[in-house]
């Protein structure tokens, strides 16, 4: 955790309600964000993100498995997060537990939509391969690696950018199995599917510190806060899902302005991390 | 006793929004269908709660809403583990189990992490802590039946249970959760509801101070459609509020007789 002197709680606290803050920012303005793709070969898809200092690694792996009876027609994509002791010290054995639950609980909340897979970030209609009997199931893991507030952003971000790196390979299912009889599948290793990512939203936690609220908080403005609220936006600008952190308690009033305000600042988040994405692949492309 | 209070309403029906019907964009969509148990969209289960369920706790409550059954009990403040550095506000500790028969399927019985600490972040705003320094406070709830909000349940019926130990608070905590299945918005969702909805939101908030405690939301939602949601989550826990301080008072007069 933060020490923080009474005399630095203050300088940041005024800060803020001057609308600069410690490191020379506004309230709406983001660290620098820089991207990286295809960073763990191992796996189908992965992104390391830096906001600042706070560093974030997402990696995606697809494995052939069996669809949820309940609903045959859609893959499984599951999401976890680690938040390993080389971040912080406090994370080492159980500690890091309850913010690992919590921020992967968070995500799914955010990326994986409603129950009936409505409002999901990634169609999970097309990660089918037999219906009802093979899907892709898609294991999606974020890595902290160095912790200096907003990881839920950088995490967010980041699995956005591996979803974009992953390429699924083209599976060809062998004609004749009938019935109950699970087919075989012929994996090709040089055909890939890519994803449409262009629905996944992105996070934007707005972080409230006396009357204000910033965005990109890192840990010594986190400590100082009263409450978050994490909202998840996609393009349209249609809210995928939101989550609130922090013990005091909201206006409602206060809460739809913290949406639209979340709503503008994802406009240009969105923007930014696209161009970013798409300028790190090329990066990747090259070399 | 009970005329003073006045007879509790057992139902926390949020009052129709002024705006008049909308009209269905197609007729033959899902417009036309009823809930299972013949409720209205915006229309609660009636609404039971009872406090002293446990003996030993320093509080407890019992609520039923419909199928979900939940107990709570409430221990504490007592000396917190010597493994915990000093601290000069008390600390609560929440936990939400599940019996091994709360679900159709038999389960394992274990505990939810995740609603333990959404119970502790819906609750901890509510609580003076700096009132019970050193010390902690166990919240500990058991689902007996899981029939559909059972998160929300757990939270009113836990703060009840912390008022009737005695634990100093800034208001009543009251929860309520809408789904939203196609274009319409349910209230108190049931299992077999929440198992189809598209996108659920979760408000629990202190009714007198109207400041919301937690807010969760999950699907697509359009402003309009969340601030509707949001708005019927408001006004029924407001209603729900009513019924929790009714059931207090008639506990009080209770034992003062």
């Amino acid at each position: 955790m933060v020490g923080l002197s009474l005399g630095e709680k203050h300088f940041i606290q005024g800060g803020i309600d001057q609308n600069l803050r410690s490191d020379g920012r506004k309230r709406d303005t983001y660290r620098p964000i820089s991207v990286e793709t295809g960073v763990i070969p191992q796996a189908n898809g992965s992104a390391r993100i830096r906001i600042g200092a706070t560093e974030v690694i997402a990696s995606v792996k697809a494995e052939l498995g069996r669809p949820n009876a309940l609903q045959p027609d859609k893959g499984k994509v599951s999401i976890f997060v680690d938040c390993s002791p080389v971040a912080e010290p406090m994370f080492e054995g159980r500690g890091g537990e309850e913010l690992s639950t919590e921020l992967s609980v968070a995500l799914q909340r955010c990326l994986l939509g409603g129950k009936s897979g409505a409002g999901a970030g990634i169609d999970l209609s097309s990660l089918i391969v037999a219906e009802g009997k093979i899907c892709w199931d898609l294991y999606i893991d974020g890595l902290v690696i160095s912790s200096d507030g907003n990881l839920l952003d950088a995490l967010g971000a980041a699995i956005k950018a591996a979803l974009s790196n992953t390429g699924i390979p083209r599976v060809q299912v062998a004609a004749g199995a009938s019935g109950d009889e699970q087919p075989e599948v012929d994996i090709s290793d040089e055909e890939f599917m890519q994803f449409d990512t262009s629905g996944i939203p992105v996070i934007v936690t707005l972080t409230k510190v006396g009357r204000h609220y910033i965005v990109d908080a890192t840990s010594e403005e986190e400590s100082q806060m009263s409450s978050a609220v994490s909202v998840s936006i996609n393009r349209k600008g249609h809210i995928c899902g939101l989550s609130k952190r922090g013990s005091a308690g909201l206006d409602p009033s206060v809460i739809s302005d913290m949406i639209s305000v979340a709503r503008h600042i994802s406009e240009q988040l969105i923007n930014k991390l696209d161009s970013e994405i798409s300028a790190a692949e090329a990066d990747e492309d090259e070399m | 006793m009970a005329a003073q209070g006045g007879a509790a309403p057992s139902t926390y029906t949020p009052t129709p929004t002024k705006k008049t019907q909308r009209s269905p964009f197609f007729s033959d969509s899902d417009v036309d269908w009823l809930r299972p148990d013949g409720r209205g969209f915006h229309q609660c289960r009636p609404a039971f709660f009872r406090t002293g369920a446990v003996n030993s706790a320093a509080g407890s409550a019992y609520a039923e809403f419909g199928n979900t059954k939940v107990i709570v009990s409430v221990f504490g403040p007592r000396e917190s583990k010597k493994a915990m550095v000093y601290s000069d506000v008390g600390r609560l500790n929440c936990n939400v189990s599940y019996t091994t028969f709360a679900n159709p399927a038999r389960g394992l019985g274990s505990d939810n992490k995740e609603f333990s600490s959404m119970l502790h972040k819906a609750l901890e705003g509510a609580i003076m802590l700096e009132t019970f320094p050193k010390t902690t406070v166990d919240v500990f709830a058991l689902v007996l039946e899981s029939g559909g909000s059972d998160l929300p349940v757990v939270i009113s019926c836990a703060s009840l249970a912390l008022a009737d130990a005695g634990i100093m608070m800034y208001d009543l905590v009251a929860g309520v959760s809408v789904s939203c299945l196609g274009r319409n918005l349910i209230i108190d969702p049931i299992l077999e509801e929440e198992s189809f909805q598209d996108g659920s939101m979760m408000i629990t908030c202190m009714p007198s101070r109207y400041e919301v405690t937690q807010l969760t939301i999950t699907g697509e939602w359009s402003t309009a459609k969340l601030n509707e949601a949001m708005q019927l989550c408001l006004d029924a826990c407001s209603k729900l509020d009513k019924i929790m301080r009714a059931c207090l008072e008639e506990a009080a007069s209770a034992s003062q007789d």
